[in-house]
């Protein structure tokens, strides 16, 4: 069988943890994650056009405790990524590579993104 | 070959810099709309604006999921039949999302 031997990212079982890499594949994580909260959100859009008897019904989920909390979760894995993204495109233009700098934009990103779903959820 | 590499880089960034403020002002009504009953949310898209920007949204999260997830799978996947798969599967998942999206935002202001 012929096999593609290009190259592959570092296998994560026996990648040693770091707080870079782990913010590293966060932004994936979260990025595949949102990709859902896209789904639960056109969703939503469908169920208005839908006609009130189903918008209603997902509706009473979306209030429900376990509602509240995919949401604020969807929300905050949106607010990450965001942030990340742009810590992302700092590098893609040369800035913030020495480690001391990119260990605190990490933090930076990791404290804005509670920050603003704290702020948009309960202000 | 390197050309087309060069441009998913470029559209995966310019797509993240249009989404930024898009995002904010979604999440931001998200929050408003939960709060709705049916006839709040549609006097919310009783606007151009909401249309507009959700319109927008659609079209440039589609693109950009497009274009992260096959990244992922470019970076994980060894197998070429399963990433032709899966490919096929994230270009119908990123394709379909925004259409329906869009069609049902067309029936809620029609």
């Amino acid at each position: 069988m012929e096999k593609n031997s290009g190259p592959l990212s570092p296998h994560l079982q026996i990648y040693k943890w770091q707080f870079s890499s782990l913010l590293s594949i966060t932004h994936r994580l979260t990025g595949t994650i949102n990709t859902v909260g896209f789904f639960v959100i056109v969703l939503w859009i469908l169920f208005l056009a839908l006609g009130p008897e189903y918008y209603n019904f997902y509706q009473t989920f979306l209030r429900s405790f376990i509602g509240k909390f995919i949401l604020v979760g969807f929300t905050w894995s949106f607010v990450y990524h965001m942030f990340n993204g742009i810590r992302h495109l700092a590098w893609d233009f040369g800035y913030g590579y020495e480690i001391k700098t990119a260990n605190l934009s990490g933090i930076i990103v990791l404290f804005l993104s509670i920050l603003t779903t704290f702020f948009i959820w309960i202000i | 070959m390197k050309n087309h590499a060069l441009n998913k880089w470029i559209i995966q960034r310019v797509s993240a810099v249009v989404l930024m403020p898009l995002l904010l002002f979604f999440l931001y009504s998200l929050v408003d709309l939960v709060n709705k009953d049916y006839t709040g949310a549609l006097d919310f898209f009783d606007n151009y604006l909401s249309i507009i920007i959700f319109t927008l949204f659609l079209i440039f999260a589609g693109l950009h999921l497009k274009l992260g997830l096959g990244e992922i799978i470019e970076d994980y996947i060894q197998d070429e039949r399963l990433k032709g798969v899966l490919n096929k599967i994230i270009m119908l998942y990123s394709a379909v999302l925004p259409v329906v999206g869009i069609i049902s935002l067309i029936i809620i202001i029609l």
